[in-house]
């Protein structure tokens, strides 16, 4: 019998499970490190604090770039929105971790030689190598300072992700004084590792994160063709370009858009297809969210794109079981239509629920209608407030719609809330995890 | 560019013009190279990183003792 991975054509390389498997696994050995070159602990002190704190923080910092670096293997195997959230994750304890072990340190410092802490802050900061480390820290607790929901509102995506770029050289100035640390010292074995961890890490970035948007760029020359209206707030970008297919992007996946132009250049926003890619035309469809996307509204035809991608795994790959139901929520019919499009199923067996909040928010109304004419699929518009009892979207509402939903593969892409609804109500009532298919981000 | 380029341009078969253009086969092979050659820099990088790094550290806070900074 032929195993699921042979119909796809290649062998998983990674899980989720194996991947967080290893990355625990580091953890534990960084932090057993940092109990080594303490000497055996008897009681927990701000010596011990700082080095097992400190690895901690050198060890998870690094791992944060491996994970964030847009690897195809971990974005096609993981999923762009896990590992997001695994970032969300670990982010603030690598910010949290390097902060305690900053103070811990000077704390230390402080009673090995009975001095106060602005005296022993002095000190340490006149070492070489604890100069940039600390400049390092202040960045990284800035970029946290950022993130915290409270600021985050207040400041623009762009102001955001520029900090947040600064991350990559705070983790490269902590890394002369992680080499030289008291940790690692004198154990030249793990300080060639530990120098190999944050090559490979550093490399992984500047493949994927910056030569191969380059490299697209050249190859497929991808320019503005039309920007059109969808509704009030909603356009759709149609891009055109050479050997697109070489791509291999497929419907349900997303890259990251770099318009070129004096006032969108320094953003990258990640937008899915919003119809299957052609060798020669990629489509998206953008929602206004805030400053920089209402920028994208006047971007130029004949403006040069910069696309990092194609990442997601909310393609037809996934699907397992013989029907499959597509619920899309306001803007998240945007890969949604996509996958409508191309699924390769009897008509009868594909429906597609499409959530909004007035007639006037629904796009591609007459493109959706249009392909379920052709293929006989069914499309089913939710519209009008959520207390309406005829825009339920429980899983007993859904089972009701569709007959038999625990033979469907559910792909789902909508407002954080709703999707959250969905997602719980599917799992209250034992809907199998493995059916459900969806992408969350947000920015 | 001058009358006899552009005229030995045009006396240049379409088959041979067509054989200097990249092919896909030819572009994936370049970028698994370019991969293997950064990842090769990285691992030579990181080693001779290791290497040279220093031996004593100069932040030695172990409890109860400290050895001075200029060590």
């Amino acid at each position: 019998m032929k195993r699921s991975w042979i119909k796809k054509g290649r062998p998983p390389r990674f899980t989720a499970t194996g991947v967080l498997a290893l990355v625990w696994l580091g953890a534990v050995l960084a932090v057993l490190q940092g109990f080594a070159s303490n000497g055996p602990p008897s009681r927990v002190d701000a010596s011990l604090v700082s080095h097992v704190t400190g690895m901690a923080a050198g060890y998870s910092a690094a791992v944060m770039l491996i994970l964030m670096s847009r690897s195809p293997w971990l974005e096609r195997d993981i999923g762009a929105d896990r590992l997001g959230r695994w970032h969300a994750w670990g982010g603030p304890v690598v910010i949290m971790l390097t902060g305690l072990h900053a103070l811990a340190a000077v704390e230390a410092w402080a009673e090995a030689r009975s001095i106060d802490l602005t005296a022993a802050a002095k000190d340490l900061l006149e070492i070489p190598g604890l100069t940039t480390a600390s400049v390092g820290t202040v960045i990284l607790m800035l970029v946290g300072l950022a993130s915290l929901r409270s600021v985050r509102r207040r400041i623009s995506y762009e102001q955001w992700h520029f900090l947040h770029l600064l991350a990559y050289l705070a983790v490269g100035f902590g890394f002369v004084h992680q080499l030289a640390g008291p940790d690692l010292t004198g154990r030249r074995w793990l300080q060639i590792a530990w120098s190999l961890l944050y090559t490979y890490a550093f490399a992984l970035v500047l493949r994927w994160r910056v030569l191969q948007p380059l490299f697209q760029l050249w190859r497929h020359r991808l320019r503005v063709e039309d920007v059109r209206q969808e509704s009030p707030d909603v356009i759709s970008v149609l891009m055109s370009g050479q050997h697109l297919d070489e791509l291999r992007a497929q419907p349900g996946q997303f890259f990251r858009w770099r318009f070129l132009t004096a006032t969108t250049w320094r953003s990258a926003y990640p937008f899915s297809l919003s119809a299957a890619p052609t060798c020669n035309r990629l489509r998206i469809t953008v929602k206004v969210r805030g400053e920089g996307t209402r920028r994208i509204f006047n971007i130029p035809v004949g403006t040069l794109v910069f696309a990092e991608g194609p990442y997601g795994v909310l393609t037809t790959r996934r699907r397992r079981r013989p029907r499959v139901l597509l619920i899309a929520g306001g803007v998240g019919i945007t890969p949604m239509r996509a996958l409508f499009e191309v699924i390769d199923l009897p008509g009868k067996d594909v429906t597609l629920v499409y959530r909004a909040s007035c007639e006037r928010d629904l796009v591609f109304k007459d493109e959706l209608d249009e392909i379920a004419e052709r293929s006989g699929a069914r499309v089913v518009y939710l519209v009008g407030p959520s207390t309406d009892e005829a825009n339920d979207m429980s899983a007993p509402a859904l089972n009701r719609l569709v007959g038999d939903l625990s033979n469907h593969d559910v792909y789902l892409c909508a407002s954080p809330r709703l999707a959250a609804r969905v997602r719980e109500s599917l799992r209250d009532r034992g809907f199998p995890r493995h059916q459900l298919h969806e992408e969350r981000f947000s920015f | 560019m001058s009358d006899a380029a552009i005229e030995f341009g045009r006396r240049i078969p379409r088959t041979m013009r067509l054989s200097v253009a990249a092919s896909p086969s030819l572009i994936r092979w370049t970028l698994r190279i370019v991969t293997t050659l950064l990842f090769g820099a990285a691992t030579v990088f990181g080693i001779s990183l290791g290497m040279s790094a220093p031996d004593i550290s100069p932040t030695p806070v172990v409890r109860g003792h400290v050895a001075p900074p200029d060590l």
